[in-house]
């Protein structure tokens, strides 16, 4: 093909010509969210379940974030995987705050979504009065399969794409919709 | 309240006269990739030798023994098993044995053998996530995917008994929630079968690799007198030459009546602690083969209406049921005033449940004899003297759960 | 005479009291003989250290006397017994380390000086071990509150889960309006009137 082509022919007939077009957000998106790279920060039981995903089984790597960091400088999602306890709150903040921008988390478990089962003086209740969260993966423990879907639906959130709740494609968000 | 201050050392340079330096000090953790969970260390280093090592804990507490205390007695094995997640049974198990003898319940004996072959089971399931994530600490990553593929198959087989994958929450004071499912006995010798070669193929993955036997052999010694002196229970105990097995000295459910042996070695260091874990696998599937050979079709809880539910099919025309299944669900039992404690075996070491009842519906204490934090305590003497490289071995070869440690 | 019962009779010379309970046996010490019982106990065989924990008696119904206890579990290997050596305190007193005699007792007493706050006289290292730093209290102390959260509903209702949980307790009606201990049998607190059973 000539590059003449790309001026003088019309975009349908470009695309059905394999070529295809896009914004370089949508670019820069797609690309992200197939490479979200978590950190690690097991806590508690469900960090196993984490660890779980990525064996052969589960294979958390068809969703390209089997890589999990132990640098938060290296991640775009923390999952925050187990019960927090007011003495590691601190902690979690400034490995949330050492992230690079954009960055995302999951909240894996009941205990981290809402304190579960333990509802008393060592536990934060809810890990979104510390950080801002995306996902919430109820279950306690979540089963691999369910950080799996949480992950996926991360990638979408990370695309721009939205879903009403009977699962019907909604326009994209705001500003990716140009 | 700090830490103390980091110690000195005087050395002197010909010509250069007598000097003073620090220690240098290094905090790893509580994030930290090799720390199992949330330890935090503070390291203070001569060089690349540990000079001190002072393990801080708490970054997991989570207030189980004041949770327990504010449920019934039925409601807390739902807490015990979240504590060593990757031993759960053990706890329920520990738990519901001392219940029991503070009650004096009878569990039948069906339940006292599908009790010893899950928990067994788990020991598997428990000692294979401690060569997966202790290798790849060393940086063996492959035998992560291998031991993880028959993690997989165990929790396949406790999801088809309970449900859930962990947190099993399954055993009752005075029994089984319910009775294990058909199928459940193919499915075990399913897995009794398959395992052996397994096991072999694991040995030959990782025993005689070079790089293994020189990071392992005489590293992090803990001899038989200090292991005494830090009060080091379990496998790792078991390495320095001492068999305390409390499933051999003190039998408690129905534990008499299997053939085992109870693996040890001499020499105290990482070596020894993997192997004897290595051995203690083959063990377990040994119990697991003799408690399946002996169940046989019987009752699975304690048939005392005060302590186990009346069964479904009974609420429907006795009103006595009722009351008694209210009663239970409602209020639970009262067990009389007393304190107990029973030792049990857990793949950690010593584990107890050290229970005070007042006469009323919750415990009045519950104390955990938490095998992991005792045995935390012998790593900072494993470690003094040694590289810092090896620190991250020494961990792993310990084994600590850190909801285990922090309660 | 085994092990067990020779320690128990050297301890009733330092004015131990011997009690059983299930088979398992505990010597109560006064706290000036703590030590010398300790060590004494070692000395025999009891050469394993497995647990040092603290109990708070301060709701224990009908409990007279001195306010904690603190539990010395021990265990001998060649033997295979186990004595459990306690000794009862009140607030503000202190108890002699027994980490000379084992260093595997530092996180144990630290655990009980965090939790009970029993100050452990000549400890290399009396931190706390496990609560956040800035945690005032001991929380297995029975006048430290559970901290729960109340639940919130959309209607604006709370759920004081203590005031859900008091009917199982026995002392109050709670929210299920049931009294606990008022049947037959296995009444430990029977109450006489009031309340919907
Ligand atoms: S949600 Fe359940 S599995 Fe996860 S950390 Fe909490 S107790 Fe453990």
């Amino acid at each position: 093909m000539a590059l003449t082509d790309l001026f003088t022919k019309d975009v349908q007939e470009l695309e059905n010509e394999g070529i295809l077009f896009s914004s370089l957000e949508k670019l820069v998106a797609w690309g992200r969210s197939n490479s979200l790279w978590p950190a690690t920060f097991g806590l508690a039981c469900c960090a196993i379940e984490m660890m779980q995903s990525t064996n052969s089984r589960n294979d958390l790597a068809r969703f390209g974030s089997e890589v999990f960091r132990a640098s938060p400088r290296q991640a775009d999602v923390m999952i925050v995987a187990g019960r927090l306890s007011k003495k590691m709150a601190p902690i979690m903040k400034r490995v949330y705050d050492q992230m690079p921008d954009p960055k995302w988390v999951i909240s894996m478990g009941a205990c981290a979504s809402s304190g579960g089962m333990f509802n008393n003086y060592a536990i934060v209740q809810n890990v979104d009065s510390v950080v801002p969260v995306d996902i919430y993966v109820p279950g306690c423990p979540p089963r691999p399969e369910a950080l799996v879907y949480a992950v996926m639906q991360l990638q979408k959130k990370v695309r721009g794409e939205a879903f009403d709740e009977r699962g019907i494609e909604l326009p994209m968000v705001e500003g990716w919709a140009r | 309240m700090t830490i103390k201050e980091a110690g000195t050392v005087s050395s002197s340079v010909q010509g250069h006269g007598d000097f003073e330096t620090k220690y240098m000090r290094v905090n790893v953790g509580p994030q930290h990739p090799s720390t199992h969970g949330v330890l935090r260390l503070v390291v203070d280093l001569d060089g690349e030798r540990i000079a001190n090592l002072i393990p801080q804990i708490g970054y997991l507490h989570t207030g189980f023994e004041k949770t327990m205390e504010n449920r019934t007695y039925q409601q807390g094995v739902t807490y015990t098993n979240r504590m060593d997640y990757l031993h759960g049974f053990a706890h329920d198990f520990a738990y519901c044995v001392s219940v029991e003898k503070l009650l004096d319940a009878q569990v039948p004996i069906r339940a006292q053998r599908v009790r010893v072959i899950l928990n067994e089971l788990n020991r598997i399931a428990s000692h294979l996530v401690f060569f997966a994530t202790g290798l790849l600490d060393m940086g063996a990553l492959t035998l992560y995917f291998y031991t993880m593929r028959e993690r997989e198959k165990i929790l396949d087989i406790f999801e088809m008994v309970c449900g859930v994958r962990m947190n099993y929450g399954y055993f009752r004071i005075g029994g089984l929630s319910r009775d294990v499912p058909e199928g459940f006995e193919d499915a075990v010798r399913a897995f009794i079968k398959d395992f052996p070669p397994m096991i072999k193929q694991y040995a030959a993955m990782f025993a005689k690799n070079d790089i293994f036997l020189q990071r392992t052999r005489d590293v992090g010694v803990v001899t038989q007198e200090m292991a005494l002196d830090y009060g080091l229970t379990g496998p790792s105990l078991r390495a320095t030459g001492l068999g305390l097995d409390f499933r051999k000295t003190q039998p408690y459910s129905s534990y008499e009546d299997y053939s085992f042996d109870v693996p040890t070695a001499t020499e105290g260091d990482i070596h020894a602690r993997f192997m004897v874990r290595f051995e203690e696998m083959g063990e377990s599937l040994k119990i697991v083969e003799q408690a399946l050979n002996r169940l046989e079709p019987g009752p699975y809880k304690d048939p005392d209406r005060r302590i186990s539910l009346p069964p479904r099919s009974e609420l429907e025309n006795s009103m006595e049921a009722v009351i008694f299944h209210f009663k239970l669900v409602t209020e639970g039992f009262h067990p009389p005033r007393g304190e107990v404690y029973v030792p049990t075996e857990s793949a950690r070491g010593e584990l107890g449940y050290y229970i005070v009842s007042d006469g009323g519906s919750m415990p009045y204490r519950v104390k955990v004899r938490i095998p992991s934090l005792m045995n935390l305590q012998s790593l900072a003497p494993a470690c003094i003297g040694g590289l810092f490289a090896d620190m991250v071995m020494n961990i792993a070869s310990f084994d600590p759960v850190l909801g285990d440690v922090d309660k | 005479m085994s092990l067990l019962e020779q320690v128990v009779e050297h301890l009733k010379t330092l004015e131990g009291k011997p009690g059983e309970f299930k088979a398992m046996v505990s010597v109560t010490v006064p706290k000036d003989h703590l030590l010398e019982a300790i060590e004494s106990s070692k000395d025999a065989g009891f050469n394993m250290i497995s647990d040092v924990f603290g109990l708070d008696y301060l709701s224990y119904p009908g409990h007279q006397g001195k306010r904690f206890s603190v539990a010395y579990n021990l265990y001998s290997i060649e033997a295979n017994e186990r004595i459990f050596i306690r000794v009862n305190l009140d607030e503000g007193e202190t108890l002699p380390t027994i980490t000379h005699l084992w260093s595997g007792a530092n996180f144990m007493e630290r655990e009980v000086y965090d939790m009970f706050g029993v100050v452990f006289d000549d400890h290399p290292d009396l931190r706390k071990l496990i609560t956040p730093e800035d945690l005032d209290g001991h929380p297995h102390r029975k006048d430290f509150p559970l901290g729960e959260t109340p639940t919130l509903f959309n209607d604006g209702r709370f759920l004081d889960p203590a005031a859900f949980r008091a009917g199982l307790r026995g002392d109050s009606e709670g929210l299920t309006g049931f009294v606990g201990g008022a049947r037959k049998g296995v009444a430990s607190q029977q109450k006489p009137e009031g309340g919907k059973a």
